[in-house]
């Protein structure tokens, strides 16, 4: 039953761990908190819906074209709006992302049939796979194989591709990076681009743990958590500290008394913003 | 001292009554009658809020199709408040106003309801049988507040004991929504135990919006429990059923009558196969063994609205339906207190969706207080038992 238990938490982590890395990727390149990235995670979520149930799309097909409409629908809000945040003080952009972000929602409640009824993402498998003691949900072995698929992704895009340097270049120094031939205006539409890409990826592998509805992007609100745990500024870190809530709650739900499961994750985060301001990466550089 | 004050306030609301019958009725004319409702139509409730318009609607447009309430066409303002206590106000302030509408009818949510309520029966408007199972909706005893929901507490109550006799359960567990509802569910179940000398067994919370309820379902079946009252909505009951049954555990499970929805099977398919839930009118199905009446009913409503009917629909059906009733009731020379006094003396029968007889008095204002119990069987919800005391 322990073991059950844990892969609950991961597989709530890595959802944690996954808008996490799209807050922290957007922080590092623009210095930008977004404040809308549960609007974003639900809106891909939708998004796929509408492919799967109007236009009758396999779901995987309608999951890919979800998370590429995002990554263009970021790029559509940076170029008309975003960009006029560059420059300006630490408020700007959230309150800019918070409006951004009611907006988004009135728009999909405007909507009849997003509000008067759930919505399901059919997987392709239903049946749970066992391994010893323990049931892997389809759902839940899914996002955990996804998240890995997409960390792997993104490490390589980082590491070994021209446009994942220049982006980490500009994040590190953008004065520099221009000076180098890196455009910091594409940069930073990258940015939110991918970083909307990121959350609508997250939204799509919810879908089928908790269905798509209006409120879905509350997630966000424990994902937050996970980008400070991590330091706010550490792709890996954001990945570590959703992992890290995930784990945790699902532990003190099981072991703690009633109501602690809650607090979990804010507490963690006061805890480890007292401990260790640059986030739990801190530790191994301690060392 | 708290009758006193209950008097003196039902005093004033007399008063009221009598001040808004002298200036002449709102809302009422020789040929009209103008309610309103105030619902949720793009909020977090709005899954409920358009089935419950549209039934009360359909309620009201079948009554002008045989010429109205002695011969007063009905007419009705709806206003979106989207959840909100805020918006719900001003549309309270503009529907009084502005509107000047004779009563409120069916308004949607605790929140909504609580922020409202003041206004309308201050303003000498009867406030009637809103989509909030509250106390403050019918108690204390006031003339213009009216109900038929009562609260989850008095349902779960003796849903809770006909299940622990029929079924013999010795290790009752609840898994809730941590805020009102839940709390309000959880007194009900334990007062419920606490009349066959039995307790909770174990308790576990959870936020709106939680993704993950692998640890709460562990720590259920770690206390070994053989029923789980469920306090959670349709998605947070689908999550739970599927849980335990993903981790083999086939222990039953009972939800309240938030759960007790369409969706609850079409989303969860065989995993919620065996669910219990209380009913508080029954889901209209269509087919072979739902009697011609109702059959009627629901081809009506799909040729209006190109949907079918839930639940929702045919509560706003049934709270229009006894509006209605009321109206025939008071007479022809429609005012406030005539019809307050009519009432507290009505008594409504059992009707083709299933739901209870109402009865009203001068001194209660809650027309119902039982509810029944379903069960999910081959996909659909099927009633199992008459409504229990």
């Amino acid at each position: 039953m322990f073991a059950q238990v844990v892969v609950g938490g991961v597989a709530a982590g890595c959802v944690y761990g996954l808008v996490a890395l799209s807050f922290v990727l957007i922080y590092k390149a623009t210095r930008s908190v977004s404040f809308m990235q549960g609007e974003l995670l639900m809106l891909g979520a939708f998004t796929a819906v509408v492919l799967v149930e109007a236009l009758g799309w396999p779901a995987w097909v309608a999951a890919v074209a979800a998370v590429a409409a995002s990554f263009a629908f970021g790029l559509v809000l940076e170029r008309a709006v975003l960009w006029r945040a560059i420059g300006q003080p630490h408020l700007t952009p959230v309150l800019l992302t918070f409006g951004l972000g009611l907006v988004i929602r009135g728009a999909v409640t405007s909507v009849p049939e997003a509000t008067h009824r759930m919505h399901r993402l059919p997987l392709p498998w239903s049946r749970p796979l066992t391994v010893g003691p323990v049931q892997f949900a389809p759902e839940h072995l899914m996002v955990i194989l996804a998240t890995c698929t997409a960390c792997a992704v993104l490490a390589l895009f980082f590491r070994h591709s021209r446009t994942g340097l220049a982006l980490r270049a500009c994040s590190e120094d953008s004065g520099v990076a221009a000076m180098l031939g890196v455009s910091p205006a594409a940069m930073h539409a990258l940015a939110w681009a991918l970083g909307a890409a990121l959350a609508a990826f997250a939204g799509v592998l919810l879908a089928p743990v908790t269905f798509v509805e209006p409120g879905m992007g509350m997630v966000a609100l424990k994902a937050f958590p996970a980008a400070v745990i991590g330091g706010l500024a550490s792709l890996p870190g954001a990945l570590l500290g959703g992992l890290f809530i995930g784990l945790s709650e699902a532990l003190a739900g099981r072991f703690l008394p009633d109501g602690v499961k809650d607090l979990t994750a804010y507490g963690l985060m006061l805890a480890v913003l007292l401990l260790f301001p640059r986030g739990i990466g801190e530790i191994g550089r301690r060392q | 001292m708290l009758g006193c004050t209950i008097r003196t306030a039902s005093l004033l609301s007399w008063a009221l009554i009598v001040t808004v019958a002298d200036a002449g009725v709102p809302g009422v004319t020789r040929d009209s009658i103008r309610i309103a409702t105030i619902q949720d139509l793009s909020g977090p409730i709005a899954i409920l809020g358009a089935p419950i318009r549209d039934g009360i609607v359909m309620r009201l447009d079948e009554e002008n199709a045989r010429g109205g309430v002695h011969g007063r066409r009905l007419t009705i303002a709806v206003e979106d408040s989207g959840y909100d206590p805020k918006k719900a106000v001003l549309a309270a302030r503009r529907l009084l106003a502005g509107d000047n509408v004779f009563a409120f009818v069916g308004n949607l949510g605790t929140p909504v309801v609580m922020a409202t309520m003041p206004l309308i029966v201050g303003a000498g408007r009867p406030h009637l049988f809103p989509f909030s199972p509250h106390q403050a909706t019918y108690q204390p005893l006031q003339p213009l507040k009216f109900q038929i929901f009562a609260p989850y507490r008095d349902y779960m109550d003796a849903a809770v004991r006909h299940m622990v006799r029929a079924n013999g359960y010795q290790r009752v567990c609840l898994l809730y929504q941590d805020d009102d509802y839940g709390l309000e569910v959880g007194r009900g179940v334990e007062s419920g135990l606490g009349r066959l000398d039995m307790t909770l067994v174990e308790r576990t919370g959870y936020k709106r919006g939680a993704t993950d309820f692998s640890s709460q379902i562990a720590r259920l079946r770690a206390a070994r429990c053989d029923l789980v009252v469920l306090a959670t909505v349709v998605r947070e009951t689908v999550a739970a059923m599927r849980e335990a049954r993903k981790v083999g555990w086939p222990v039953d499970m009972l939800v309240t009558a938030s759960g007790y929805s369409a969706q609850t099977h079409e989303l969860g398919g065989a995993e919620v196969e065996g669910l219990y839930g209380v009913s508080v009118l029954p889901h209209p199905y269509p087919g072979t063994d739902t009697s011609r009446r109702l059959g009627e009913w629901i081809e009506s409503y799909r040729t209006r609205y190109d949907a079918d009917p839930n639940v929702w629909s045919a509560m706003g059906y049934q709270v229009a339906d006894i509006f209605v009733q009321a109206l025939r009731a008071a007479g022809p020379g429609l005012d406030v207190a005539g019809f307050v006094a009519a009432m507290e003396g009505l008594e409504t029968s059992r009707d083709f969706l299933g739901g209870p007889g109402y009865r009203f008095s001068p001194d209660d204002h809650l027309g119902n207080r039982r509810g029944r119990l379903a069960r999910i069987v081959d996909g659909r919800w099927r009633l199992i038992t008459d409504y229990l005391d």
